[in-house]
Formats: structure tokens, sequence, C-alpha cells
């Protein structure tokens, strides 16, 4: 049989290639206590990436899950399963309805905003916060040749007539590029129902700031520097507290050091689903923790440009309730809320 | 009155324009962009309808080698509609039972449903193919399938 | 430090034994990835990038990039022998290698692909060395009017993409663009003909309608003919047997396509499946005998396959002299070099120079090695097509459904397959051509959203569509593309 001969053929490659990547880890690590408070996987456990492989979501459920299995964190093996759709609902409504202590699954903002503009009934409150892992920043930049040189200048322009200026994101209104400038915006004095804003799948931004399709491209920190170290574009501002450590990174100014008192966090983290014990939270809590402080975990954040940020389930939860209210009011404003 | 097989399909795909019409009048409306989301879907809807209506009166087109192509020999659609119900059955299976067992109940079951006799033959192609695929996604390849009832 | 330093430096690091294990290994598991259900380029670099950690840069990168051209690679062979395309840029492949593997020349048609591939990929390699910096410049010209320009040139295609009525391939490309419609807007986020159903928020995917309009629909004319024994009685349907005019056929169409290809991939957003899409209907175009294609044309399985391997290695212009990924697939590249420690930008070939060029020798290498394994397994792969039809039924069934759920993980998108397996079945009976649906289904979504960016910024003045060059000469290539064809069937057409 050829085709027996072929299927032996993919496996052998990819144990060569991946050299135990997979496989569970029986033994070792977490035999600690059987008390009754404490509570135990009783199976593998689930990561569900609520978008398809190779986006923000499955990136940081793959890397969590194999630090978790690798550095011996968890005696149980964990598996990323991929719930690709309605930006993130469809992976949510599985969690929710599967209702199991060992399905999570990993979120940011989405979470926030989906709910708000009417794009899915279940919102962060019918999940439990886990443990938060990262944060990321938003920046705004455009292109080398433009006549800003900061965020005050810019805003001037669109104060005086916010129709000459158009801002460019991925995301889709009413969602993460949109409404970090908006916030800025916002705070600025700019009258934000007349923000002219494009979405651009696909890094389109970027092209179009550079070929003057559009001026201001709202991105994520990490997408800017490099364009930056080139001299392609130059950043205006950033949406973090203060400036941010790295070579290029630290040339950017915050927008609270202009004066503009506003700030935008892409958060990451792990929710698991409603109905949670005690014992179950701090499992899971204490978990992520040990990954949010491995050297392994370190590394993963300086390769993406992500900046460490965690939080445990109790904090979690109260930032996610400042974030909904704050976004709540500037979708309604906008007429996007429900 | 609709005497042939376009004009059947023309009044199906009126109606089916105009339901996609009723929604695109029906979208919300988002105020901040000078083109909104339903201009496409209407200029879509009746372009559909207008087509629709020249396919109507368009009589050239059926050739008959045409019509002996819809010539499906009565016996064959049960077996068709059977295979459509094997792979609902599937469908609805599949994340209760698992991957590798209903895969492998499909491909048994369809294989004899469509007459093959090679019962061993069968067997055996139904566990090995779900068997590697899984292990192959699943291990390898760090994909989950659903596990289903099977412990592993 | 000169480019020649840098090209005989990166060939240092790919023919190293290390650097050859490594495209090996990159080239054999890409393949085999590729050839699994649902499994493209994508799911192929993100699965590998957990292998790489640990590994040092430049050799993870050459296996990435074998990974990435045996996945394209891989997908046409599901496409050439069970009409089911197994990644969206093989689509087009199925139009004339479905029928040529049915006449019983599977071997031949898979050789045609390996070949077309072979060529596409290594001519577009030298593109890529000479001139990617100069064509990175190509690559941010394109706003969102000069993208509405190309794809309103794609859209004019249409009509050539059929051979029957007009009118029945505007109706199926309009139903097809129609369909694109469907999930949140990407410019007002507002939830088009989704009915609150979450599941079809994002819209549907484009694999899913490819394999239910082609594959499950096949299936059921594969049911009727179930009994029909004429391929496994066929003695030698592995053979890779080209004669000379079969080479003097595919010559033309995979010169133009390795050069159209590139381009279309060096252009953010447009990518392997739109190349090999206007790869097919350009060689139709501008073929003596068009009536050919779609029938088991050589040049028809030649033009996309070489079209869209051109296009994968166009799509790392932009990715690594811009640091800009223009696709999917090598938005998941940049990713997998993030992880390496690697900062791809315009400042790449200067600082990292090995990277840079490693990656370009590991391509020539990759595809050699992709020829090589490849034509020797083509007799025993192309045997897929003997094994007994109700068995081979209930496979390829299975291999749609698990290429399916293996998108979404979903079985939602499992129903929406059967119905379109429905829907491919009546358009096929009633012979409404399923390739312009497909068309307009993927350039359709992209023009609406170009023009209304466009429009947007230019506060709803139409004149942006229409106001630089590079539209303007896109809206003559479509208008004379239109006309002549129209002007020829008036010319062939008997006196009435």
């Amino acid at each position: 049989m050829k085709k027996i001969f072929v299927f032996i053929s993919i496996m052998f490659i990819f144990v060569l290639a991946a050299c135990g990547s997979s496989g569970s880890e029986e033994s070792s690590g977490g035999g600690e206590g059987e008390g009754s408070e404490d509570w135990k996987p009783e199976k593998n456990v689930e990561i569900v990436a609520p978008a398809g492989a190779g986006g923000g979501w499955d990136t940081t459920a793959r890397s969590v899950g194999k630090i978790l299995e690798e550095e011996d964190i968890m005696d149980k093996s964990v598996g990323v399963v991929n719930k690709e759709g309605g930006g993130g609902a469809v992976g949510w409504s599985y969690i929710n309805s599967t209702n199991n202590p060992h399905n999570i699954f990993v979120s940011s903002p989405p979470l926030v905003f989906i709910p708000l503009n009417g794009q899915s009934e279940l919102s962060y409150e019918d999940f439990t916060p886990l443990a938060n892992m990262i944060a990321d920043y938003g920046a705004f930049a455009v292109d080398a040749d433009a006549k800003w040189n900061d965020l005050n200048e810019l805003f001037e322009d669109m104060k005086k007539d916010p129709s000459s200026v158009t801002v460019v994101g991925t995301s889709s209104p009413g969602s993460m590029d949109h409404m970090q400038f908006v916030s800025i915006a916002k705070k600025a004095g700019v009258d934000i129902k007349k923000i002219k804003y494009v979405s651009a799948q696909d890094a389109g931004g970027m092209t179009q700031i550079m070929n003057g399709s559009a001026d201001v491209y709202s991105t994520g920190v990490a997408e800017t520097v490099e364009q930056v170290k080139a001299g392609e574009v130059k950043v205006l501002g950033i949406t973090a507290e203060e400036r941010l450590d790295g070579e290029v990174l630290s040339e950017f100014p915050t927008a609270k050091e202009q004066g503009i008192d506003a700030t935008f966090v892409n958060w990451r983290g792990f929710f698991g689903p409603g109905d949670m014990t005690d014992a179950q939270v701090s499992f899971y809590e204490e978990k992520l923790k040990k990954v949010s402080e491995s050297d392994a975990f370190a590394d993963i954040r300086d390769n993406y440009g992500w900046n460490e940020m965690y939080m445990n389930s109790e904090e979690y939860k109260e930032f996610l309730q400042k974030q909904t209210e704050e976004l709540g009011t500037l979708l309604d404003e906008l007429d996007m809320g429900q | 009155m609709l005497k042939t097989m376009n004009q059947k399909v023309s009044i199906f795909l009126i109606l089916l324009a105009v339901g996609y019409l009723y929604a695109a009048y029906n979208l919300k409306k988002y105020p901040y962009v000078p083109v909104d989301a339903d201009a496409v879907p209407k200029v879509l809807g009746y372009l559909l309808i207008g087509l629709a209506i020249i396919l109507f009166f368009d009589k050239s087109s059926e050739t008959e080698e045409d019509k002996e192509k819809r010539d499906v020999p009565k016996k064959e659609i049960p077996i068709m509609l059977g295979v459509g119900g094997f792979i609902f059955l599937y469908i609805f299976l599949l994340e209760i039972l698992g991957f590798v067992v209903t895969s492998a109940l499909f491909i048994f079951g369809c294989s004899l449903f469509l007459g093959y006799s090679r019962h061993v033959m069968n067997a055996v192609v139904s566990i090995m193919v779900p068997g590697v695929l899984y292990v192959t996604f699943t291990y390898l390849l760090n994909i989950i399938l659903p596990q289903g009832i099977l412990p592993f | 430090m000169g480019a020649m330093e840098g090209i005989a430096q990166g060939f240092q690091v790919a023919f190293s034994l290390q650097g050859i294990l490594f495209v090996l290994i990159g080239v054999i598991a890409g393949t085999l990835i590729g050839m699994m259900p649902g499994l493209g380029p994508i799911s192929a670099i993100a699965i590998m990038i957990p292998v790489t950690y640990g590994m040092e840069a430049s050799v993870a990168l050459i296996m990435m990039a074998g990974v990435y051209y045996g996945a394209v690679f891989g997908g046409s062979t599901s496409s050439i022998l069970l009409n089911a395309p197994g990644i969206s840029g093989t689509v087009a492949s199925s139009f004339d290698g479905y029928p040529m593997a049915q006449r019983g020349e599977a071997g031949k048609a898979l050789a045609i692909a390996a070949i077309s591939s072979f060529v596409g990929g290594t001519v577009s390699v030298v593109l890529l060395m000479l001139f990617a910096p100069m064509l990175s410049q190509v690559a941010v010209s394109f706003g969102p009017a000069q993208y509405f320009a190309l794809m309103f040139l794609g859209l004019t295609a249409i009509s050539s993409l059929s051979d029957g009525s007009t009118t029945k391939a505007l109706i199926t490309a309009t139903i097809g663009f129609m369909t694109a419609t469907i999930g949140l807007d990407g410019q007002t986020g507002t939830s088009r003909f989704t009915f609150n159903n979450p599941n079809l928020m994002e819209g549907i995917d484009f694999l899913v309608i490819a394999l239910g309009l082609f594959a499950i629909a096949e299936v059921c004319f594969l049911i009727i003919k179930r009994k029909d024994t004429s391929l496994s009685d066929q003695g030698d349907i592995g053979s890779l047997r080209l004669s000379k005019e079969d080479f003097k056929e595919m010559r033309g169409p995979m010169t133009r396509q390795s050069f159209l290809g590139f381009l279309l991939g060096v252009l953010p957003g447009a990518g392997a499946t739109i190349a090999s899409f206007i790869g097919y209907i350009s060689e139709k175009r501008i073929a003596k005998n068009p009536e050919k294609f779609g029938k088991g044309s050589i040049k028809g399985l030649a033009a996309p396959e070489t079209a869209n391997n051109a296009a994968t290695s166009g799509a790392f212009v932009p990715l690594l002299s811009l640091g800009i990924p223009g696709s999917g697939t090598t938005a998941v590249m940049l990713g997998a070099l993030l992880v390496l420690g690697i900062q791809p930008g315009p400042l790449l070939v200067q600082e990292s120079p090995d990277v840079f060029w490693g990656i370009i020798a590991s391509m020539y290498i990759g595809n050699i090695f992709l020829l090589i394994l490849n034509l020797p397994l083509i007799p025993y792969i192309a045997k897929i097509l003997k094994i007994s039809r109700p068995l081979l039924i209930s496979l390829v069934i299975i291999f749609s459904l698990i290429g399916v759920y293996s998108i979404s993980f979903n079985t939602f998108d499992l129903y929406v397959l059967l119905f379109f397996g429905v829907v491919g079945y009546f358009m096929r009976i009633l012979n409404f051509p399923a390739a312009p649906f497909i068309l307009a289904f993927i350039l359709g979504g992209m023009m609406e959203q170009s023009m209304r960016q466009a429009l947007t910024a230019s506060g709803g003045d139409v004149m942006a569509l229409i106001s630089d060059p590079v539209s303007i000469s896109l809206y003559v290539v479509s208008a004379l593309s239109f006309i002549v064809p129209l002007i020829r069937t008036r010319k062939n057409r008997p006196a009435a």
C-alpha cells in the first residue's frame, strides 16, 4: 500500500522536526495537596482561541499552552482549539455552552467591544476572568513627510476640520483601532462624530499612509517600529501610560506627556466559563502567574513586543468593569452602542 | 405558463433578489460614511432582478445536450438523498461521538450504501484513514479534532 | 556590501548540510500538510512556529520557506485528482486539471502542475532577487482606488469564464458577489444578512464555497456514474509522459504567468488566489482555442499553477523589503520571523543580509527539491483514482468535511458546505457555471471595500476613483477585454 507509505513518511518527518513538541508529561510537577479546597484538572485542558490560526489570540494561546506544558507548570497536557467566527462570538458561545472548567479561552478588548456593539449576546460578565497576561499599546503613525510632528498639531487641524484627515486602521468601526483613536481624540477635544475612519485589511493601513490614501494609521506599537527605523513613517503618539522600553520604542511620546490625559490598553488574558469555583479560579491564577514570570514567556513577550501586565482574577474584573463603562460612553456618543 | 426551465429559474431568482433587497433596505444605518453598507447590496439586488428578467425571455440557450444533463435517472435520486442524509448525520454526530468514530462509520457506511462489496478492505480503510488523520492532526500538528467517546 | 556577495553568503547558508536538511524537511512537511484537507500555507506555517523555538534564525527561516512553498505545491494535488481544492490558491487549477485527470491523464496533469509550479517559483525568485527593492515601491503605490480598478478588471473577465450563456454567467457572478456581502461590513461594522447568527458574522469562508460548489457537487455526479470503471480499468493513469507539443503549449503560459503572477503577488491583498484566477482568465483570453479551456487544456492548468507559485514569492517582496505582510500567509510568516527575533523591515537587507539572502537562496533549493521529490511520487499519488468509486466517493466527502472543519472547527460551516454542494449540483444541471460565482465572491468583497475606502477618504467624491494614471489604464484594459470578445462573437455567430 503506497498510501500507507506516504503516511508513515509524514509521521517520520514530523517526529524528526517536532522532536517532542507534543505529548503529555505524566508525573512530575503539581503533586501537591489533595485537600478538598484544591482543584486539579481531571483531564486535558483546552485553551480556546476564538479565531483562526496565526492571529494574536492564537499566538498567545499557543505560546502559553506550550510553556504550561514544557516548563512542567501543568501536569495535564494543554491543547489549543481554534473556534473562529463572529469576531470571537462563536468561541465564546462554545465556552458558554460546554461550561467545563477544563476549557478556558484567551481574549482581548473585542470581548468588551463586540457585546457593546450588539454583535454578541455574551459579554465578559458571562465568563470568569482568570488572569491577564500582557498589554499592548496603540500607536498613531503618519507618513515621514506629513506636516504634523506631534498629536497636538494633528488634533488642532482636526478640531478645525475633522474631515480633512483620514484615519485608517485594521479593525472595523467600533472596534480596536477605531476606538483607541477616538478615545484619545475625544480627550483632545475633537468632534469624534466627524472623524473619517477607513478600515483596511491585510496591513493595508501602512501602505495607505505611505502612498497618501490616508493620513493617520491607528495600529499597534510593534507594527510601526521597523518603518520608523527606516525613516518611512513617524509616530505622533502612543496610548501607553509611560514611555516604553526598547531602542526605537522609547522615542515614542505618549499622548499623556503631550497633555492629552488618555490611555488605551490592548490587554490580553484568559477567561473561563461562567460558573467556576474559587478553587478552580485560583488554580488557573497560580499557573498563569507562573507562566507570566517564566523566562520563556519573557522571551516571547520581547520578540512580539508585548508588555507584561499580570492581573489576577479580582483585579482583572475591576479593570474590565471600568473599561466597559468608558467604552460604552464613547460608543453611545457615536450612536454605535446597543 | 412557465414553460421553459429558464422561466422557472428566473422566478426563483427574482424571489431571491426581492428577499435580499428587503434585508438590504432594513440594514442598520451608519451615519459617518458617504457610502453606507446597504449601497452595494441594493445595486446587486436590482441587478439580479434585471438579469433574471433577461433570463425569463431568453429562449436560445437550451440545447438538447443541456437538457440531457438534467436527465438524472430516477432511481439515483434516492441514493443521492441517502448520501446527503449520511453527511447530515456525520455533521450532527461529529462533535458527539468524536472524529475517529464518526468518520469510520461514515466511510464504511457510505461506501457500503453505494455498493462497495469488499468488506474487509472497507473496514481497514475506514479505520486507518480517520485514525491516521487524527493522530497526525492531534499529536503531530497540534490541531485538536473532536475526541468524543474515545479515551485518546 | 554588494548583492553578489550577499547572494553568495545566502547560498552558503542554504547549501550547508544543515541548510539542505532543513529545506528538505520543510518542503516535505509543507507538501504533506498542503495535501491535508483544509490545511494550506497559513496553517502550515502557524503549525511550524513552535517547532522552530530555539533554532538558529537563518536555518529556521529556510525551513519555513520550504514549508510555505511545499504547502502551495501540495495543495494542487487534491484539486486535480478529486476536484476538491485543498487551499484557495489552487481552486483555478481544478478547472482544467480535474477534467484532465478524469480523462485518464492524472499523472500528466500532476506533472504539468509540478513543472509549472517549479518554473513559476524559480522565475519569480529570480525576479524577487533582482527587483525586490525596486518593486517595494510598486507594492505601496496601490491605494484603494487602484485596487478598485484592478478588481474591476478581474470582474470583467466573468463572461469569459463561461462557454454558455453570458446571462447565466452574470447571474451566478451576481449571486457570488451577494454571498460576499454576508457578514460584518468592514467599513461600518454593520452585520449584513447574518440573521443574528454569530457563525455568519465573519462571512463565509472562500474554501467552504469552493469545496461545496466543486467537490460536493461533483460527488453527486460521481454517484450517478459510480459503476463506471473506465478509470480503474485504464492501464497507466499515472504516466508522466509529456510530449514535445505539450511542453510547447506550456511554454507560453509559464513564461507570461511567472511575471504576471509575481507582480500580482507583490501587491498586498491580491495574493496567490487572485493571481491564479487572473492567470487562468488571461490565458483563456489570448488563447487561439479558448473553447478547450475547462475541458482539460494544458494551458488552462499550467497558467494558474505557474501564477500561484509566482505570486507566493511575489508576496515576499513587501514582507522582506518593507516589513509589510500583504497576505494572510505572509502575516503568519511575519509572526514566525518575530519569534525568531527578526524584525523584517526596510532595513532587513542591510542589518541581517544572511537572513534575507538565506531565504532567497533556500527558495531556489526548495523549488528544486519539490520537483525532484514530487515527480517520482506522481505515479503513486495518481493511483488514488483507481480506488473503487463507492469508496472514493466516501473519501472525497470526508476530505471535504475535514477540510472545512479544520478551518473554523465549527460544525455550522459543514452545513454551509452541504448547502453549497446542493446549490452547486443544481447549478451544474441547470447549466449555470460555478467559476464566475467563485471569482465574483473573492473579487467582489475586496472591490466593494476598496471603493468605499476611497470614497470615505475623498468625502464622497467619485472622481477619486478615476483620477490617476494607474487606475485609468486599468479601466482601459477592462474596457478592451470586454469589447474585444464581443466583436469576436459577433463575427463567429452565423448571420441571423
